[in-house]
């Protein structure tokens, strides 16, 4: 009998492989985050979070869509529209601020949660977990920025 | 932008929330010492869990399955413990056979010293000597003393019928330890989604309270011990560490439990060195002195703030405890009101929040009316 076997992921793990944030991350080491996250469904129209609310979590979508948008201006308000395989409410992580935007599933979805207080004690106990995750997010932010310089001029 | 709603522990709550806590915490209390038999397993169980969960987390990191390194941990934990007690029993056998001599003899040996003292008291002082301070003392310990073991006896015979439940504590540490995050998953499973990230804060909270309480807690145990043992020792006490690790365990009774440690080794002064008195007035010194580095070097290092409690609360809840539960009110009356007081803050909070109550009002109807979608009127 091995102690130390190699994981052997589910297809559900696999998914959240495929994540981005988690793309650097082993197979043991995917299992240890999946055990931290959490599953939620959410009804077309139903709200993920509001505007102005104090971020807690990051949000995975595993299924359907999310609409991200100011609170209370309809569609003149949206800011974009994110599916599978995306993440939102990413400076909930970072940060203690509010959340910038709405997120609204805009079709019935399956959402994966990540609490911060996890996160922050991944730091402790499981660092070079939580740094392959912090590098992927610095990353994607990286990309944001260069995108909204591209946009801008 | 809107502003931020205040976290968990920037929130206030009313007059009310507070009456509810209090309840809440009397009935918690009166309920959990009918429970006793499986109070005390659960709550060393927990101990237990804060203590061994760095161990189960770093075999988990290395790649071995939860359930196979909870396992693990805890094995070597009981090994370890059994081994220790197969070292210590035979020194400990004999005198435990012997408890009711020895402890009647340490009784008189504290009923010598108290006379002893009152008669010195009325030497020096005529104040005394007319109210015949000795005389009445004498009288009343001698009515205390007849009643005193026949109450003993059925407290030490009850103690021992539920011991046997405490076998059950590493039965609970290990399934916290293997199962404890599928249990809380679980549970979170059930909010609704309004409250969902509420929730996470608030059952974080509530963890991290327990663990500051109970890792502090052991701490604080351990640096008694070595502060007792050492004084205790210098001062030529037979069984020092043992003794200051009995006063460091009294003294998770707040307040009480300082005075019992302080009166036991009065006792074991006043008996095992009957010609010297002074003896007892020096470990009284080093009582006052341990409490003093307790209160301000050892509690703000180890449980420090954990609770957040103002200390006018923390001494009458003790007393309300004390009151409505007796000693198992006294332990647990400050973990048991730490963690209503995050659930009543937040339940308050969240139950009064029209938006987080729209939402789920909301999500409600958006699932009555999916579920509606096909059925023909």
């Amino acid at each position: 009998m091995k102690l130390f076997a190699k994981e052997k992921l589910t297809p559900e793990q696999e998914q959240l492989a495929r994540i981005s944030l988690f793309s650097l991350l082993s197979p043991v080491e995917i299992g240890i985050v999946d055990g931290m996250l959490h599953r939620r469904d959410y009804q077309a129209g139903e709200i993920v979070f509001d505007e102005g609310e104090e971020g807690q979590a990051i949000y995975f979508i595993l299924a359907g869509e999310v609409v991200l948008g100011h609170q209370g201006q309809g569609e003149v308000g949206r800011i974009v529209t994110i599916g599978p395989g995306d993440f939102f409410g990413d400076m909930a992580l970072l940060d203690n601020l509010p959340r910038a935007a709405q997120a609204r599933a805009s079709q019935p979805a399956r959402l994966l949660a990540f609490f911060r207080e996890d996160y922050l004690g991944l730091m402790d106990t499981h660092a070079r977990i939580a740094s392959k995750i912090a590098l992927q997010l610095a990353r994607a932010m990286a990309k944001r920025l260069r995108q909204l310089q591209v946009d801008g001029h | 932008m809107v502003p931020a709603a205040p976290s968990i522990r920037e929130r206030q709550a009313g007059p009310l929330v507070w009456a509810a806590i209090i309840a809440a915490t009397c009935l918690l209390l009166a309920a959990l010492q009918k429970l006793l038999w499986l109070t005390v397993p659960f709550l060393l169980a927990l101990v237990l869990y804060y203590l061994l969960q760095p161990a189960v987390l770093a075999l988990v990191y290395r790649g071995m399955r939860r359930e196979r390194a909870a396992g693990i941990v805890m094995v070597g934990f009981l090994g370890g413990l059994l081994l220790a007690s197969l070292l210590l029993l035979p020194q400990f056998g004999a005198r435990l056979i012997d408890w009711q001599a020895t402890l009647l003899r340490y009784l008189e040996g504290g009923y010598g010293l108290l006379e002893r003292s009152l008669h010195a008291l009325e030497a020096n002082w005529s104040v005394f000597a007319k109210a015949r301070l000795a005389e009445t003392a004498a009288t009343r310990l001698a009515d205390l003393s007849g009643s005193l073991t026949s109450h003993l006896e059925p407290f030490v015979l009850g103690a021992a019928a539920w011991a046997p439940a405490l076998l059950l504590t590493p039965f609970l540490a290990f399934f916290f330890l293997r199962d404890g995050r599928i249990f809380l998953k679980f549970l979170v499973h059930a909010v609704p989604n309004a409250f969902f990230e509420r929730t996470l804060e608030l059952l974080a909270e509530i963890d991290r309270t327990a663990r500051a309480y109970f890792q502090g807690l052991l701490l604080l145990t351990l640096l008694d011990t070595l502060t007792l043992g050492c004084g205790l020792w210098l001062l030529g006490f037979p069984g020092a560490l043992f003794l200051g690790l009995i006063c460091a365990v009294l003294a998770w009774l707040p307040y009480v439990g300082s005075i019992l440690g302080g009166l036991l080794v009065v006792l074991v002064a006043a008996t095992d060195f009957p010609q010297s008195p002074e003896m007892a007035w020096w470990a009284i010194a080093l009582f006052v002195v341990a409490r003093m580095l307790d209160d301000f070097v050892y509690m703000p290092m180890t449980i420090g703030k954990s609770l957040r409690m103002h200390p006018l609360l923390t001494v009458v809840m003790i007393f309300i405890g004390g009151a409505v539960a007796g000693v198992t009110g006294l332990m647990l009356v400050l973990p048991v009101l730490g963690v209503v007081m995050v659930i009543g803050q937040t339940l308050g909070q969240l139950l009064t929040d029209p938006r987080l109550m729209a939402r789920h009002r909301q999500a409600r109807r958006l699932r009555r009316r999916r579920a509606e979608s096909d059925l023909v009127a």
